[in-house]
């Protein structure tokens, strides 16, 4: 047998063997180096792809590429041979997601909020307009292998790593490189890699985008404009632009975007979803999501998406649980997500999803494989994890037939393993491109099995167990009904030769110690055996059978304490709830509608529908019967303006304009205050873009579905809304002193920024009709008018397609508004907080506008300081459609009780009082011909409550939508103890967790979302992002500010 | 639709005195003759509800609770059929008259630099010409605590009647309890730049240090005076001396379950008179709040759950979880303009589990007997301050709280305010 020829003596060996592939440009130094390039590996278990194996196989490797793969194989001559006897070789792992031989991004704060805002990025060469756009980098340009990196990742059988600067939002062109070593030129695969994206302005400073809608706003932007440079630029006929295109260099990398691909990076799963249909709309097919780690909790909408993923296995540290106080900050969304996050590979396969495994969020990757193991423990399968890490990332980088394989014509990266990775075996050697780096001295073939002997005259068993390098054994007594053994002392299994010694007395051979030495070869175990008297016995020894190694480890138990609900936290719901056919008994029915309060009343509800309203009606076969005597029934209530439900921040408050952001786009169904809304008897919330900017974001009127999708939320008879502000807070006059340079500062200016913005988007629009007269030939020699979506949105107003709800207070504001507004053609459909709307509710009715107040707030600020409770009835007066709202999750709980106060200010009837929270502002929305009243037709949105709707003893105890029963307070009560005793199950198992599954390896929990409220202006990114929040503005002494 | 001013509340202060502008608001006289509160429901508070019972105000007290009592010579008589006669409202723990516009710096006058205020008093910047006051009272509520904010030792709250000229004669009661904000304890308080447990953990570990660190220093103090062995006062260590002899309260703004325990464990030590304010997590430790006979001023009547696995109804509901434990305790709503909720914030308790009587009581009585005032506040006795508001009905309730009027030590009260002003104002407008 030859010996290796390799040097075995260190570990990450630095091989003299040529690189397979040198650059020829690189003059010579000293002498050529022409090693020979060929290699036989032979003896192994060849995992050549994922489900296929051959045992005892050799590979033929030259010139770094494999030219045989086969169990029957001559080995060629001059074939320099390496035996892997008994090790399993995969083929070289790739990551798709890295940050390999790039530099890394310094650590900065984005914003840099103390410093004041920055609203323009520094233009330079041919970069974006945004400071987070780095499309124009190509990482191979810079490209430095890093042996120290390099090491990491082939320490874990990484021999190919895609990367990129993992910073701002459209992060550049990745680089393909192998973990070899060479020169940089040498070991690109592919210059011309993935675009990396993501929703994190990462080291920006710029301050838009300051909210995950706005990111996703400026990837939308991004995208249209790559697409309309394409046509545009270099293009003579500038008719309808002010000027040539100017060069760009980021929107031209990005054009070839579609051929290219991209791998977009989130952060939970919610964002994962909101890529996919982002991407969706510029009809990207080449996409990977980077996955967060929760996918396992919205796998079936994930696998919907049908995109690639690429999926980190970084567990998350448990939350400390260990001293009782220390519970007081734990959730239960937090312990489930510990116990879960090692399913989340598992539950993708099993959803059908395709996916990559990426070392990526790893706090060390030294922890890869046990997490491998782990998720395998937890549903993964091993051949899905060997696919992950070879065809599928060969696939998704366009690199099918040279990577990820064994086999003929492959790159020959190979991983060396003592066992099997995906059991317990370790990585002893990674060869890239046919060179090795080696960790462990390749070793000791296979040697554990039993095998009989004979010492004085006595039957004996040598039994060897275990992995290789970590054999155990002892030699018992083959005689019948003796359980005498030996323990194998001094055992060692050094490359071919196996030592030890053993008590003769021990197993009734005799006294004192005997002494073997041998060689393994094959099945056979040749060598000698010392006895004590010093004479010697020569054994052939055959191995009778590889008994399974020992399964030293007890299998770790796998069982899942934790239930599964949507949301996957607290309250949320293990299956979604049913639409029933009602028959409500014997109720105080308020309408809201021309029939008013009725006593001893039934409704029915079919199909979602109220359907019938009258007196003992009888109830249809088959419904449900609710006896509701001595409670009172009302419609849902309704919120014209609420922040619940919204996901990584309420404004967009950097531009003074940004009517492209939608809160429709950053829905967060998982919001605890969606159930708590429910529990108050709301059923449909208009939520608003915050007060930041004179032209804010577009709104989103949602139902308050709990348990649903985003887009479940949304209610869809709804047309669209956009939220406007005026006063204090678009003027930032209480944001601090860095904040005095936006236009405008004054309420004169925000006159002129709002008039401004309708002119701009008539002449977008007259630039388009323009655009769409020319002939199709013109057309293609004209530059087109670029994409603007939030000029795009102003055209919709202008066109009456949507609707505009307005942050304001003082009389001159309003009046300034509506002025402007007659002027320029559009309608103000509702003034929202309003709270000196009694001052001009003349001129309100006159413009046909409607007013949605605070019940009683005021004092709070200087523009808030005559706002009166009365201000409802007073308006009411003059004819004004009036609504109360709730601008925070915990009056939302309590509208019906908002509304009562203006019984006891000025009042007003009860009747009244009560649709200013049902009808009125279901006609603020313009969704009454659907909801706000109990009427034969309308959709069956309804509370029963305790008591009188508008007294302070009354308790919502159903809250239904659609037909569908959301919230039921009998139910409610229960929860808190089963949420209780699940905590605890989870408590004590992180109790008694190891310590590593308490440490976790890197995985992060998810950000707890603020309250928001309407002048919350601060950085969400950093928040979302992790970045620690810094100058955030918002004011919250002890009042709230609106 | 027209809807009006309570009109009766109009008539009603017509009755007593000239309806004045907001702006020139004049506060009620001296009580020169008697006046006898005819043939109401009476919430005395102490001694359950008396129906159809008069009530007799002499001198500014109450002199007699009786059925068919008659006004002495030169008396008045109020026909209170139907009506409900509680004891003044009072409401604990803010900043009424200390802040106007609380986004205007010029107009808050509630904090002050550095951790060791002892000696700081609220009153003394309590406007008593605020605007916002008559707000408040026009909802019942006759008194109010006011204290300085801040930091670890804020300095010392005053209660004060809500009818007066100036901060001299709206002191009821000065230096009633030295407040301390309890050095924060959980991550859930600073969403907006989240914390590490052990990083929380730490900061309120190193702010408790500092704050033994103080009472150490100050007890110092107090200990070398009464040796004679100091050589100069310290205006600071000086106001502690009464809240070391028990007779000043330490009022622990502390809402964490963690900061609650912290605040009995040094009030343990230095054998302190300890009342919990804020209390949010004061279900958590009811039963220890119960036997060591802390009383709460919980401060989130209708609060939103602090925690998301918390019940939506976990502040609605603690008010009857510290009755049930035999807790003492008050509520307290907002901190200035927003106090004027108080009463519907017993009204939510009581919504949520609450007896009314005990409702009403942590508006009135227990509010009293914490700021300890209950031998002349809080309850409609004999010998106490004829200090009684009117409601058209049930006052805890927003479909019945109709306050037609009220007397504060006798004195009929303005029930008008700047809000009901601007309201008639606007009311020409569109009248013309």
């Amino acid at each position: 047998m030859k010996p290796l020829r390799l040097s075995l003596l260190s570990a990450a060996v630095v091989c003299a063997v040529a690189p397979a592939w040198a650059d020829p440009t690189q003059p010579l130094q000293g002498i050529r180096d022409n090693s020979a390039q060929l290699l036989a590996f032979t003896g192994a278990v060849v995992h050549t792809e994922p489900g296929k194996m051959l045992s005892n196989a050799t590979v033929l490797v030259q010139s770094g590429k494999i030219t045989a793969v086969g169990t029957n194989l001559k080995i060629p001559a001059g074939f320099r041979q390496i035996d892997v006897a008994g090790y399993h070789l995969y083929p070289g792992f790739i990551d798709l997601y890295g940050q390999y031989g790039v530099e890394k991004a310094a650590a900065t704060s984005h914003g840099g909020r103390g410093d004041g805002p920055m609203y323009q990025n520094p233009r330079k060469g041919g970069n974006a307009v945004n400071a987070a756009i780095h499309a124009e980098q190509r990482w191979a340009d810079s490209f430095m292998p890093n042996a120290d990196e390099a090491k990491a990742y082939q320490q874990q059988g990484f021999t190919t790593v895609q990367s990129a600067r993992q910073d701002g939002i459209f992060r550049g062109q990745a680089v393909v490189a192998s973990t070899g070593k060479g020169l940089p030129g040498e070991l690109i695969l592919k210059a011309d890699g993935q675009h990396f994206l993501s929703f994190d302005p990462g080291s920006s400073k710029q301050s838009y985008p300051s909210s995950l809608m706005g990111s996703i706003a400026l990837v939308r932007q991004t995208l249209a404009d790559a697409q309309w440079y394409q046509q545009a630029y270099g293009k003579a006929d500038w008719r309808l632009f002010r000027e040539p295109v100017p060069f760009n260099s980021a929107l031209a990398a990005l054009g070839q975007l579609h051929q290219i691909g991209l791998v977009f990076e989130v952060n939970n799963e919610r964002n994962l979803l909101r890529a996919d249909s982002l991407l969706k709309e510029f009809n990207l097919p080449k996409v990977a999501l980077v996955a967060s780690g929760y996918e396992y909790v919205r796998a079936a909408d994930v696998k919907k998406t049908g995109r690639n993923l690429i999926v980190p296995l970084a567990y998350p540290a448990a939350p400390s649980v260990g001293k009782l106080d220390d519970q007081l900050d734990v959730s239960l969304a937090d312990l489930r997500h510990w116990e879960r996050a090692p399913t989340n590979a598992g539950a993708l396969e099993k959803a059908g999803v395709n996916f990559a495994l990426t070392t990526h969020k790893l706090d060390d990757k030294a922890k890869f494989w046990p997490n491998v193991r782990t998720a395998i423990k937890y549903g993964l399968s091993t051949e899905k994890a060997l696919a992950a890490l070879t065809t599928v990332p060969a696939e998704l980088i366009g690199m099918p037939g040279q990577l990820g394989r064994i086999a003929s014509g492959y790159q020959a990266d190979l991983v060396v393993s003592k066992g099997d990775l995906f059991k317990d075996g370790e990585i002893v050697a990674t060869w890239n491109r046919g060179v090795e780096t080696q960790f462990k001295p390749l070793q000791n073939a296979d040697v554990a099995g039993d095998y009989t002997l004979n010492v004085a005259g006595k039957a004996l068993k040598l039994s060897l167990t275990g992995a290789l390098g970590k054999v155990e054994g002892k030699v018992l007594s083959a005689e019948k009904g003796s359980d005498k053994e030996a323990k194998l002392e001094n055992l060692s299994v050094d490359k071919q030769q196996v030592q030890f010694g053993f008590s003769l007395k021990d197993v009734d051979a005799g006294d004192g110690v005997a002494l073997f030495s041998g060689s393994m070869a094959g099945n056979l175990l040749q060598g000698t055996l010392q006895l004590p008297d010093g004479s010697q016995q020569a054994l052939t020894l055959s191995r009778q059978a590889a008994v399974a190694k020992a399964d030293e480890k007890k299998a770790e138990d796998s069982t899942l304490l934790s239930t599964l609900s949507l949301p996957n936290q607290a309250y949320g719901l293990s299956s979604a709830p049913q639409r029933q056919n009602v028959h409500i008994k014997n109720a105080t029915v308020w309408t809201s509608d021309k029939a008013g309060k009725l006593e001893n009343t039934d409704v029915i509800v079919r199909d979602g529908v109220f359907t019938q309203i009258g007196k003992n009606l009888k109830t249809p076969s088959g419904f449900v019967e609710i006896d509701a005597t001595g409670m009172h029934l009302t419609a849902g209530i309704i919120d014209e303006h609420s922040h619940i439900a919204i996901e990584s921040g309420v404004n967009e408050g950097s531009d003074a304009v940004t009517s492209e952001v939608h809160i429709g786009d950053v829905l967060n169904p998982d919001d605890i205050n969606i159930y708590r809304g429910l529990a108050g008897g709301t059923t449909t919330a208009q939520l608003l873009h915050g007060s930041a900017n004179p032209i804010g974001g577009k709104a989103q009127v949602i139902q308050l579905r709990w348990g649903v999708s985003p887009e479940a939320l949304k209610f869809k008879a709804a047309p669209p809304s956009i939220k406007f502000a005026l006063g204090e807070n678009v003027k930032q006059s209480n944001w601090g002193d860095n904040y005095t340079s936006r236009y405008p500062q004054s309420r004169v200016g925000v006159e002129t920024t709002v008039r401004d913005a309708f002119q701009a988007a008539k002449e977008y629009k007259a630039a388009w009709a323009a655009y769409d007269d020319l002939s199709s030939s013109e057309q293609k020699r004209t530059v087109p008018p670029r994409v603007d979506y939030r000029l795009q949105t102003l055209v919709e107003i202008l066109d009456n397609k949507r609707f505009v709800h307005t942050h304001s207070y003082v009389a001159s504001e309003i009046l300034m508004l509506i002025k402007l507004a007659d002027e320029t053609g559009f309608k103000v459909t509702t003034f929202t907080h309003i709270l000196e709307g009694y001052k001009t509710a003349k001129e309100m009715k006159e413009h046909g506008a409607s007013a949605s107040t605070f019940a009683d707030w005021w004092a709070y600020k200087m523009e808030v300081k005559d706002a009166i409770p009365t201000n409802t009835c007073l308006m009411a007066d003059q004819g004004v459609v009036v609504s109360v709202n709730s601008d925070s999750p915990d009056l939302q709980r309590r509208l019906n009780q908002e509304a009562a106060k203006s019984v006891k200010y000025c009042g007003m009837s009860e009747e009244e009082a009560l649709k200013m929270v049902t009808i009125n502002p279901a006609i603020q929305l313009k969704v009454d011909h659907k909801v706000g009243s109990i009427a034969e037709g309308k959709q069956a949105d309804f509370v029963l409550w305790s008591e009188h709707p508008l007294s302070v003893y009354a308790r919502a105890m159903q809250t239904w939508i659609d037909g569908t029963k959301y919230y039921d307070r009998n139910i409610d009560m229960t929860l808190n103890a089963s949420i209780e005793r699940e905590k605890q199950q989870l408590v004590q198992k992180v109790l008694k967790a190891p310590d590593s599954a308490k440490a976790g390896s890197g995985g992060e929990m998810k950000k707890p979302e603020p309250i928001w409220h309407c002048e919350d202006n601060g950085d969400y990114l950093d928040l979302a992002f992790g970045r620690v929040a810094g100058a955030q503005q918002h004011a919250h002494q002890h009042n709230q500010q609106h | 639709m027209n809807f009006k001013l309570n009109s009766l509340s109009l008539l009603c202060i017509a009755a007593f005195a000239a309806p004045a502008l907001a702006t020139s608001l004049v506060p009620a006289a001296a009580q020169q003759g008697a006046v006898l509160l005819n043939d109401a429901t009476l919430h005395t508070v102490s001694n359950g509800v008396l129906e159809n019972t008069d009530l007799l105000m002499v001198d500014g007290k109450i002199a007699a609770i009786g059925k068919d009592l008659s006004a002495p010579a030169g008396g008045t008589v109020v026909e209170l059929q139907g009506k409900h006669v509680y004891p003044g409202l009072i409401a604990l723990a803010n900043q009424l008259g200390l802040v106007e516009i609380e986004a205007v710096r010029a107009t808050d006058d509630t904090r002050e630099v550095t951790d060791t205020n002892p000696d700081v008093r609220a009153q003394v910047a309590y406007d008593a010409q605020s605007d916002v006051i008559p707000t408040v009272r026009s909802n019942g509520i006759s008194y109010s605590l006011v204290f300085p904010a801040g930091s670890l030792l804020m300095g010392q709250s005053s209660l004060m009647q809500l009818d007066a000229w100036n901060w001299q004669d709206a002191t009821v009661k000065s230096g009633v309890a030295l407040h301390i904000n309890w050095p924060n304890a959980s991550v859930l308080s600073s969403p907006w730049n989240p914390k590490k447990p052990e990083d929380v953990a730490k900061q309120n570990a190193e702010a408790l240090q500092k704050l033994y660190d103080t009472m150490a220093q100050a007890k110092a103090y107090v200990d070398a005076k009464k040796a004679g062995a100091i050589k100069a006062l310290d205006s600071r260590w000086e106001a502690m001396i009464p809240v070391f002899s028990g007779e000043r309260a330490v009022f622990a703004h502390a809402e964490d379950a963690r900061q609650i325990r912290q605040a009995i464990a040094l009030a343990d030590k230095y054998q302190l008179k300890l009342t919990i304010v804020g209390g949010r997590d004061s279900w958590r430790v009811a039963d220890e709040l119960a036997a060591r006979k802390v009383p709460v001023i919980f401060g989130s009547p209708f609060g939103i759950p602090e925690r998301d696995d918390e019940a939506v109804d976990t502040a609605y509901a603690t008010p009857a979880k510290l009755a049930k434990a035999g807790v003492t305790f008050a509520l307290a709503i907002g901190s200035y303009w927003d106090s004027r909720n108080l009463a519907f914030g017993a009204g939510q308790a009581v919504a949520f589990g609450l007896d009314k009587e005990q409702a009403l009581a942590a508006v009135t009585l227990n509010a009293a007997k914490i700021a300890g005032v209950d031998d002349q506040l809080g309850s409609l006795e004999v010998g106490k301050a004829a200090t009684v508001v009117v409601s058209e009905g049930d006052i805890l309730d927003y479909r019945s709280s109709k306050i037609s009027s009220m007397w504060i030590d006798g004195r009929a009260v303005d029930l008008n305010n700047k809000q009901k002003d601007l309201h008639q104002k606007y009311q020409q407008r569109y009248s013309r």
